[in-house]
């Protein structure tokens, strides 16, 4: 249904119909699978290089200043490309890796590499935020670097490395709508096919809600998850 | 009688903006045995500085530390780790980590040194009772007072049994009635474990209250020491003499907001 011909309610009322829906629903699952990928590749290759990044700085508890700035370059290079570009970059990695370069896993790849150098920023920042007293503490004590940094750095920060997995979580949601342009599907593509290609714009309404509704729980969720952990440790 | 925390020339300076600090312009220190040793100075004195070189979370530039027969200075990452062991710290912020409960940061020490479980929860019990906390065994830091925090600290830093307690302006963050406790127990600490606590401060009341023995540093020297008493009763260093003159004139004042209420 589209603008031109129909009044804004009805194209609305058309946007929640089983119609759009029957369409829309394969498209949200592969949205969500290549979340899904993308935010475990993540969280798990941004936490390591957020610690190495923490922990070899200046100020870090073994300075390492070659590994440093060298990270640091790297991932400034990795963040200063656009992501559809780095999709582009990334295509004939997925077709060596997976044997074709479209596809919602050739996509993870080029979404995980985009979003791991944010997010490992980002549990940097997190890192790097905790008091220094609490780890000189720990120090005195006589803790090895691995026991400071798994046993009192990590714990501490938790509640804001959910804060930065949430942000990272709604940009990877945000970019696999870009995705669906190169083959990828989800709801972007939808979202380009039906919607601006064919004018459909009960589509699009649609996708747009689906999307609003994704980001909205995904806020919540890490929102709520913090502010548990805040409150069992009595910090707020 | 021989002493037994020692340090030999101790030199150490920071860089700021290419500008080089020098914070610690020769440090010879003598600590006793059992004793408790005041470090007194003005802010940026130096004696804060002093007390982290003492177990090298700050390096020195040069010059030696000694407890007992081991050269601290001398020591490798990992003798150091070991060592640190026996000798706890206490901080002005308390330093409490926030994601463990009062049981489990008192256990993190002991956790180091591969205790097994039923040994850690009962010289956990020890240590809670010893500071007298035992009914916030499983609170987190976040619920408990200033004062509370600083005796997990202590408890924290006694689980190991140290020989020594460096205190690093432990009181200054808490109100006159809990830093009168917390000396206490540092007191009580001094006298039933033996250690050797030294305590650095700018609260001239604390020192005259706990200590044995005082160096007044100045500038990254020792300008002053000796016993407690005759230090403040004639002090030769400018910064002794402001510090004695600060504290009669407060007393002055008291004296004074004390008559207008009746």
């Amino acid at each position: 249904m589209s603008l031109r011909r129909y009044s804004l309610w009805e194209v609305v009322k058309h946007a929640f119909s089983k119609e759009v829906w029957d369409v829309l629903w394969p498209a949200i699952g592969d949205t969500l699978y290549m979340v899904i990928f993308t935010a475990v590749i993540t969280l798990v290759l941004g936490i390591m290089l957020g610690i190495v990044l923490a922990v070899t700085g200046k100020e870090g508890i073994t300075p390492v200043s070659w590994l440093h700035r060298g990270l640091g370059t790297i991932i400034n290079c990795l963040r200063s490309l656009p992501q559809i570009i780095m999709i582009i970059i990334t295509l004939p990695l997925a077709r060596a890796l997976l044997g074709k370069a479209y596809g919602v896993n050739a996509c993870i790849i080029a979404l995980a590499a985009s979003c791991t150098p944010m997010f490992a920023r980002l549990i940097e920042g997190a890192l790097l935020e905790l008091e220094k007293g609490k780890i000189e503490a720990a120090k005195s004590m006589g803790s090895t670097n691995l026991k400071i940094i798994f046993g009192i750095m990590l714990p501490e920060v938790i509640p804001a490395m959910i804060r930065a997995f949430t942000v990272a979580l709604i940009a990877i949601i945000s970019m696999t709508a870009l995705a669906g342009n190169f083959g990828a599907g989800g709801v972007g593509d939808i979202a380009v096919r039906f919607g601006f290609n064919r004018f459909q714009h009960d589509m699009l309404i649609a996708t747009v809600f689906s999307l609003i509704v994704m980001v909205q729980v995904v806020q919540t969720i890490g929102d709520v998850c913090s502010k548990l952990i805040l409150k069992k440790r009595h910090l707020i | 009688m021989s002493s037994y925390i020692r340090t030999e020339n101790l030199y150490k300076s920071f860089r700021t903006k290419g500008n080089n600090v020098q914070v610690l312009k020769g440090i010879n220190l003598e600590v006793q045995k059992g004793d408790i040793y005041g470090v007194v100075g003005f802010s940026g004195a130096g004696k804060s500085t002093l007390v982290r070189c003492i177990n090298r979370l700050e390096e020195p530039d040069s010059g030696k530390v000694f407890i007992g027969e081991t050269e601290i200075t001398a020591l490798s990452k990992r003798e150091l780790a070991t060592k640190r062991r026996k000798i706890g710290m206490i901080f002005q912020n308390f330093n409490l980590f926030d994601a463990k409960t009062v049981f489990e940061n008192i256990a993190y020490p002991l956790e180091l040194e591969k205790a097994k479980k039923k040994d850690i929860q009962k010289r956990v019990d020890e240590l809670l009772e010893l500071v007298g906390l035992t009914e916030k065994k499983h609170a987190y830091p976040g619920q408990l007072s200033g004062g509370q925090k600083q005796r997990v600290g202590i408890a924290r830093a006694l689980a190991n049994n140290p020989d020594v307690l460096l205190s690093d302006e432990a009181t200054s963050a808490l109100d006159p009635q809990s830093t009168l406790a917390i000396l206490d127990l540092l007191r009580k600490i001094n006298k039933e474990l033996g250690l050797t606590i030294i305590l650095i401060t700018h609260e001239l009341e604390v020192v005259k209250y706990l200590c044995n023995n005082v160096a007044v540093i100045e500038d990254g020297i020792i300008v002053e020491e000796g016993e407690v008493r005759n230090i403040f009763l004639n002090p030769n260093s400018n910064t002794g003499k402001v510090f004695l003159k600060v504290s009669k004139e407060f007393q002055k004042n008291e004296f004074v907001s004390g008559g207008e209420g009746i």
